[in-house]
């Protein structure tokens, strides 16, 4: 089966091919954030431009003809609605041309699917950290199998939070790669600390790092944000891989890219005897590939979906989507 | 330093057996997490642990059956041991014969009243010894009058229990809580929340 797939959920608009399984191309467009955080319509024009070459160079890159395609997925959401309005209508578009059918996929699952896929794992307890979202998740079956959602954060996501603190003291580009490279060589400073169970809260560190911006050191305060937020996942997680007594650990989602979490995590699964792993960065940066990926799967188990229901949803929570 | 015989691995804490003046109690060590940079992880276990001694301590005036704290360490509660089984371990027949959730339900309300929220009621946390019931771990406890805290302490509870065993621990609930009303309307509000629904293992 040979399937494509859309994302455009935010700032990235991303087209993906698959073929049983194999991504055969991932190409994508990122739209470039300067000093301000995303306007949804602004960000929505940059995808409107850029989704005819997107999606051409996909299909070149993977070296196969748009009328071989036996269905096309788009990410249904969460996201910007603008946004994935784009990636739906380029969708709707070629299928109605070509005479294939439309499956919508959430965006979250593509990110826990491909990455447990690539790390070679079978059920495993999920980080799931980017921008919008922070979550453990771990399959589970009762009205449809999917991923239950254990813990959660109580207000913003972490890559927002990561984000917009990199805003708030002008680094550049302003996002969660920067800060890391920033925290090298930073000193201990206390911030607030809060976990509650399995979820926990980043807008009291945040008002906290503002606070503090501007009259202490960069380095200092990117470091304390990395170490006290990486601390905070990760005793949510250890709490959640107990309670579930899973023996595998994953985590995915554009945060996922930090090596200073990835590490923290891989001791947090030594000490409980589990195994670690992670997806290569392209798929946990945001991609047309995993939702490529989990189209085909729903494809081939069988599911059509009306295109009547093929619309977008900015809250559509992973765990009202079902798991193929 | 050696606690004696362990007896649990929690995720936070581990439970050691210790015996000092011909009297056996139970050690609870927060231990350290090498994730965490050791500034964190100290000030982190060292606030937890006087905070669970102080809410333990607290429970224990107001008439709350709970262990009874002998001394405090940096990172360890040494505690009264409770002899037992945790309600999670008996069928429901014997909970039923015992009247033990009921009993829980009374001790949730009796908490709740005195500003005490547990953080993770669950039969786990119910010991069941043999002159009544008696809650333990307040790791996870808060002070706090919030509505909000103390319907997610009944929800915890609610999606732990068989939905007859909810109905007596409510009764008893009610019965030491005057102002239960609000709590079970709130329960009802959070589990009508999208977050929720799906939000369960099994």
């Amino acid at each position: 089966m040979l399937v494509m797939g859309i994302e455009s959920s935010a700032h990235t608009f991303g087209v993906g091919i698959v073929e049983d399984g194999k991504i055969l191309s991932n190409v994508k467009d990122m739209y470039q954030i300067k000093d301000k955080g995303m306007i949804p319509n602004k960000v929505s024009l940059h995808h409107l431009k850029c989704a005819d070459k997107v999606i051409v160079d996909a299909l070149e890159a993977a070296g196969v003809r748009a009328g071989q395609l036996d269905g096309i997925g788009y990410t249904m959401g969460p996201g910007l609605g603008p946004c994935l309005q784009v990636g739906m209508l380029s969708a709707k578009a070629m299928a109605h041309t070509l005479g294939i059918g439309v499956t919508p996929v959430n965006h979250a699952l593509g990110h826990v699917e491909i990455a447990r896929a690539y790390a070679g794992l079978e059920d495993p307890l999920v980080l799931y950290v980017s921008g919008g979202n922070s979550q453990i998740l771990k399959v589970s079956q009762d009205r449809f199998r999917h991923y239950a959602v254990l813990g959660e954060t109580f207000d913003m996501g972490i890559g927002n939070m990561l984000d917009t603190f990199a805003r708030e003291i002008k680094l550049l580009p302003a996002w969660g790669s920067s800060v890391e490279k920033a925290a090298a060589g930073g000193k201990y400073i206390e911030l607030p600390y809060t976990v509650k169970g399995m979820d926990f809260s980043f807008s009291g560190l945040l008002t906290r790092l503002v606070e503090l911006s501007g009259k202490e050191k960069k380095e200092d305060l990117c470091y304390s944000l990395q170490e006290t937020a990486f601390s905070m996942l990760c005793e949510a997680t250890e709490r959640a891989l107990l309670l579930t007594r899973s023996r595998e650990l994953c985590v995915c989602g554009g945060v996922a890219q930090n090596t200073r979490l990835r590490n923290m995590l891989a001791q947090v699964a030594a000490e409980h005897g589990a195994k670690f792993g992670f997806g290569p960065n392209e798929f946990n940066a945001d991609n047309g590939g995993m939702i490529a990926f989990v189209a085909e799967r729903m494809l081939k188990a069988g599911k059509r979906v009306d295109i009547k229901e093929c619309v977008v949803k900015q809250r559509y929570r992973i765990d009202e989507a079902e798991v193929f | 330093m050696d606690y004696g015989i362990i007896l649990g691995k929690g995720a936070e804490a581990d439970i050691y057996r210790f015996t000092a003046f011909g009297t056996e109690m139970v050690v609870k060590v927060r231990n350290p997490k090498a994730y965490r940079i050791e500034q964190i992880d100290n000030s982190i276990r060292m606030a937890r642990t006087r905070k669970e001694a102080r809410i333990m301590a607290h429970a224990a005036r107001i008439g709350a059956r709970v262990p009874k704290v002998f001394a405090l360490g940096t990172f360890s509660i040494y505690m009264e041991m409770i002899k037992g089984k945790t309600a999670n371990l008996l069928s429901e027949k014997e909970l039923d014969s015992r009247g033990v959730l009921r009993s829980a339900g009374e001790m949730l309300g009796m908490l709740h009243s005195s500003g005490i929220v547990h953080g993770d009621i669950t039969p786990a946390n119910i010991m069941v010894a043999e002159d009544g019931i008696c809650i333990i771990d307040f790791g996870l406890a808060e002070m706090s009058r919030s509505v909000e805290d103390m319907g997610v302490d009944l929800l915890l509870m609610e999606r732990s229990v068989s939905k007859k065993g909810f109905g007596l621990f409510l009764e008893g609930y009610n019965y030491r809580n005057s102002s239960s009303g609000n709590v079970i309307k709130r329960l009802e509000e959070i589990k009508r929340r999208g977050r929720y629904q799906n939000r369960s293992l099994d």
